[in-house]
């Protein structure tokens, strides 16, 4: 459900589960991870999904049968963020046609993110009793402290054009294909610049912005983890189960 | 009463009712809004609280015209203040600022702390402070956070007033209709859709946040009155103000 296609020196990563508008299970976090790790040798990396959306999120339905499926998940993303984050070559990501929770934290971990004008964004999580806390350093890293509290308590989903307006998004491509081939080929011009500069460069600003600091991370996954189980996710999740049948 | 809490489901609304003074922050208003705060503060049942203004304004700032003759009220008034934004923020409801109409100085200040705001593209907002000779200390952290040390830079050392449709470009507010008549339903949906989210994920999330950027945790608002009331009280400050008000007297 994870694809990769070496193009010289850039690594591509698709998510490849385009009937499911590629939402995230744990096994997929866990390879994204792995092949974050060992992609040593690329000097730039491109996050895609096969398809007219990049992420929907998390797949939900896997926390109907198995109760610690969101645990899993919750903490995959946070491995995979932190992950991204700490390459030491840049990750340009194409978040076309939706970026949603889960896909939305991928697309702030990125350096570069390309989006569509009228692709959805954010973190309609909320309102199933999920916090979106464990992806709070990066947002704010991201976007800043005030539209932060805008994006993550407020279930609503925004336009590229508004991602663009507030820093959650770089550059607008007009559709997915030309989004994702935009990406690449950002990636392929950084792959010629020298790969040390990058690197320290990319490591001073997660220093500058805090987000070389694992303790947040881990503060912001408890925070997330500290309702797992609960009354209140549980009845909304069963409401959305309810509503999907 | 100068100030109005109405609770309907687990949406609160606080009003400030001093329309006939533009909202101006003065000592009893103040009170007012600590005691409301503290009265949604300990009603769990709100998820989210809507403070906006009675009338055309928002909230004009700090009344500054009542305290001028008394040496030793500004310093009250700035630290009731100060006390106040910090209340605001560490409500573990979400609040969302309905900007109706002018929101100036301490009154800009109220809506930054919440976490949410959301006006028309003609209001009136901004930080005036430094065209009277004094210092939007209480108000700057909470600028700060809401658009970034660079931005706010130039907003609080400028002066003067934006629309605002400028406003929602810089940030300072996240939500915009384009006129006052379309404020009313556009709030209401807004609120509509926050007290969607589940109160526990709500609370986790905003505790988290008010962690992370670290304002509630120290004394810098405090701080900001003291060095606000240190500039109030110079006599060259007092002088610009009497200066002032003299000259618009004799405007309604």
């Amino acid at each position: 459900m994870i694809q990769t296609e070496p193009r010289g020196r850039v690594l591509i990563i698709r998510l490849d589960r385009a009937d499911k508008r590629n939402a995230l299970t744990p096994k997929m976090l866990a390879t994204l991870v792995s092949h974050l790790d060992t992609a040593a040798s690329a000097r730039a990396l491109v996050l895609s999904g096969v398809g007219s959306v990049f992420c929907a999120g998390f797949d939900l339905s896997l926390c109907r049968d198995d109760s610690s499926a969101l645990r899993d998940l919750l903490t995959g993303l946070s491995r995979a963020v932190r992950a991204m984050r700490s390459a030491h070559c840049p990750v340009i990501l194409s978040a076309h046609g939706a970026a949603v929770a889960g896909g939305c934290a991928l697309a702030i971990a990125a350096d570069i993110v390309i989006t569509t004008p009228d692709a959805r964004l954010g973190y309609p999580v909320v309102r199933l009793g999920i916090s979106p806390a464990v992806n709070a350093p990066l947002v704010r890293a991201a976007i800043g402290d005030g539209p932060t509290r805008a994006r993550l308590l407020d279930s609503a989903l925004i336009t590229g054009e508004r991602a663009l307006s507030i820093g959650l998004a770089h550059e607008l491509a007009p559709d997915p294909a030309a989004c994702e081939d935009r990406a690449i080929r950002i990636a392929e011009e950084l792959a010629e610049k020298p790969p040390h500069a990058l690197a320290f460069t990319k490591r001073w600003l997660n220093e500058l912005d805090g987000t070389d600091n694992p303790r947040a991370f881990d503060t912001a996954l408890e925070v997330s983890l500290s309702l797992h189980g609960g009354v209140e996710e549980r009845d909304r999740l069963e409401q959305l189960w309810a509503a999907r049948n | 009463m100068l100030a109005n809490l109405t609770i309907s489901g687990s949406i609160a609304t606080l009003t400030l009712t001093r329309a006939e003074a533009r909202n101006a922050l003065s000592i009893d208003l103040l009170h007012e809004l600590h005691a409301k705060i503290d009265e949604a503060a300990s009603n769990e049942g709100i998820s989210l609280l809507v403070l906006t203004g009675a009338g055309k304004s928002f909230c004009a700032g700090m009344d500054l015209k009542a305290i001028l003759d008394d040496p030793s009220a500004p310093a009250a008034l700035l630290h009731t203040l100060a006390d106040l934004t910090i209340k605001l923020r560490s409500l573990p409801c979400v609040t969302l600022a309905k900007v109706n109409g002018a929101a100036i100085g301490g009154g800009c200040g109220l809506a930054c702390v919440c976490d949410i705001a959301i006006t028309h593209a003609d209001s009136k907002m901004g930080y005036p402070e430094v065209d009277l000779g004094i210092c939007p200390a209480v108000v700057a952290p909470w600028l700060v956070s809401k658009i970034g040390p660079g931005r706010a830079r130039r907003v609080l050392l400028t002066g003067g007033l934006m629309t605002g449709q400028a406003a929602f470009e810089i940030g300072m507010v996240d939500h915009l209709v384009p006129n006052v008549s379309e404020l009313d339903a556009a709030t209401d949906e807004l609120a509509r859709r926050l007290a969607t989210g589940g109160p526990q994920a709500l609370r986790a999330t905003k505790g988290l946040l008010n962690d992370l950027d670290g304002i509630i945790g120290t004394d810098i608002v405090r701080r900001g009155a003291e060095l606000s009331a240190r500039i109030v009280s110079m006599e060259e400050t007092r002088a610009a103000l009497r200066a002032k008000f003299s000259s618009t007297a004799s405007k309604p």
